[in-house]
């Protein structure tokens, strides 16, 4: 496991298996196609396997070649707490995505959006692999910005954001402080009612160490969290919630320090 | 480069304790004026040690880091947990040795250079000289430590904090983008982020102004009253192989370190006698 952990140094392709698939409603992919935009957060996990599950198994270019596939990947993924199925998860939302691209899906910002977020998820433990795959991030999140920035409440402009904010900066790698800040400010300004919005501007805020716009930084915070607390986010609200919590955790260390 | 061999190095510091498990051996690692985050920075060196373990077959979890990139709280660290082994900036290498009976015990090698050269860049023919530079402005992520710029890297030969107006910026490009907007009327960069220039997309072109004599690249540091010659000479023979091992070739790759060398004492000889002179 451990040389699984860290010497891992490509995608690990085999696919999770799900229980119970014998309880999942009679679909066909058309219907799972008209009731796709249904599919998201609010989904429970066993209606979103038993979709995954008939996407694997068509070739229908058509729906091959849009995002839903890879969709279905991170939003499992990301409710998926054991880390070796919520690579595999990942990895297979990347594949769904690169089969989009070769149908020729590569004008669909989701596509790149999609393809790039399930990578994250998929390399994020892994140091080599994830800075081997830094540019390939950059790059998809970069289309994603350029043909959808609106979707999933600024999603593109949120996560290169992050990505900006988070890897290692010039001249060792793609970070840039100023970039992120720019993205992000962007992201707020223009989907205030996402909470990873405020908490991701805050963050990069946070990151300038300048204490003058401290009250802002926790302005920032406090709205994302009660953005949280207020909306029905679905399954994504507990692992959002660790992550306001992971932050405010930081901040009050600070405060403590000072 | 620096961050990524200081996380190279911090994960094959060997524990010498049979129980090393339940009481992890403590590395210091000091990185000054760097942007990485501190938690990142101690993840990042966690999945090292690992891997460390798994290669050496030490225990799991034989290992712990601190990481710093403040210089206050480097000294600090080093006062409290008193390492047998630590990573220094060759700064704080300098103003502690005494104080913790620091020897250097590998340097890392890049670029087939053991060592660097500090440059100070202006917009091209705005200035002639260093000393027209007096009371202007200088940004850089090295002025986190003022005293080793002043007394290695200028050699002695100008008082910084009183001859600049000092901008330290924890970020090169930022500084770097000052310096292109007029904002900044000089920047002094590392080796690393001179050889980054080429990659940046400034308006305006730059020139180097001020060139460093050669400088020691610093890796990890032991204390000798706490340290045997035996650990010390297993730890850098550790530290030498790592490059040549099939996953530690990887992650060498991977930061652009090509190998490990033993450190020769006597290059160090010239900063010890520059730092103990220099205003």
């Amino acid at each position: 496991m451990l040389a699984f952990l860290v010497g891992c140094t490509e995608l690990q392709r085999d696919h999770v298996q799900f229980d119970q698939l014998s309880d999942c409603p009679k679909q066909t992919v058309t219907t799972l196609i008209a009731k796709q935009s249904q599919l998201g957060p609010l989904s429970d996990t066993h209606t979103l396997a038993c979709a995954l599950t008939i996407l694997r198994d068509t070739q229908d270019p058509a729906v091959r070649r849009t995002s839903l596939g890879s969709r279905l990947c991170l939003q499992l993924a990301e409710r998926e707490t054991n880390q070796e199925k919520r690579e595999k998860l990942a990895t297979e939302g990347v594949g769904f995505a690169e089969a989009a691209l070769a149908q020729g899906g590569s004008d669909d910002g989701a596509v790149h959006y999609y393809l790039a977020t399930n990578l994250g998820l998929a390399v994020r433990e892994h140091i080599i692999l994830a800075t081997e795959n830094l540019g390939r991030l950059e790059a998809e999140m970069k289309r994603a910005v350029a043909l959808n920035p609106d979707i999933d409440d600024g999603g593109p402009l949120r996560i290169l954001g992050m990505l900006y904010l988070k890897a290692p900066a010039w001249p060792n790698g793609i970070g840039d402080r100023d970039k992120a800040q720019e993205l992000l400010e962007k992201a707020v300004k223009e989907h205030p009612g996402h909470p990873l919005n405020h908490l991701f501007y805050a963050q990069v805020l946070w990151d300038k160490g300048d204490e003058a716009i401290l009250t802002q930084v926790k302005s920032e915070f406090a709205l994302g969290e009660q953005l949280l607390t207020e909306g029905n986010w679905g399954y994504s609200k507990e692992p959002w919630k660790k992550e306001f919590a992971a932050f405010q955790q930081e901040l009050g260390e600070t405060d403590a320090a000072n | 480069m620096l961050k990524i061999y200081l996380i190279i190095i911090a994960s094959l510091l060997t524990p010498y304790s049979a129980n090393a498990a339940l009481d992890p051996e403590m590395i210091v690692v000091c990185y000054p004026g760097g942007s990485v985050n501190v938690k990142d920075a101690n993840g990042a060196m966690s999945s090292m040690l690992r891997v460390v373990e798994r290669v050496g077959q030490w225990q799991e979890n034989s290992f712990n880091s601190l990481f710093t990139n403040k210089s206050d709280e480097c000294r600090k660290q080093l006062a409290e947990k008193n390492p047998k082994f630590a990573i220094t900036s060759l700064g704080l290498y300098l103003e502690l040795r005494t104080q913790h009976n620091l020897v250097p015990v590998v340097q890392p090698k890049i670029k087939g250079s053991a060592s660097e050269r500090y440059r100070v860049m202006v917009q091209k023919d705005k200035y002639k000289s260093l000393d027209e530079l007096k009371g202007k402005t200088l940004g850089g992520t090295v002025l986190e430590e003022p005293s080793f710029i002043g007394k290695i890297v200028f050699a002695g030969k100008y008082d910084i904090a009183s001859f600049f107006d000092l901008k330290t910026s924890t970020q090169a490009i930022r500084a770097l983008r000052s310096l292109d907007k007029g904002e900044l009327d000089a920047v002094i960069l590392n080796e690393q982020q001179f050889s980054g220039l080429a990659s940046l997309h400034l308006d305006t072109p730059l020139e180097t102004i001020f060139t460093s004599d050669e400088i020691p690249l610093m890796g990890v540091v032991a204390n000798t009253a706490i340290t045997t010659a035996e650990e010390r000479a297993r730890f850098g023979k550790a530290l030498e192989g790592m490059c040549t091992d099939s996953e530690g070739k990887k992650l060498c790759e991977l930061f652009g370190v090509e190998s490990f060398v033993p450190v020769d004492a006597k290059v160090f000889e010239p900063m010890v006698k520059l730092w103990a002179e220099g205003k």
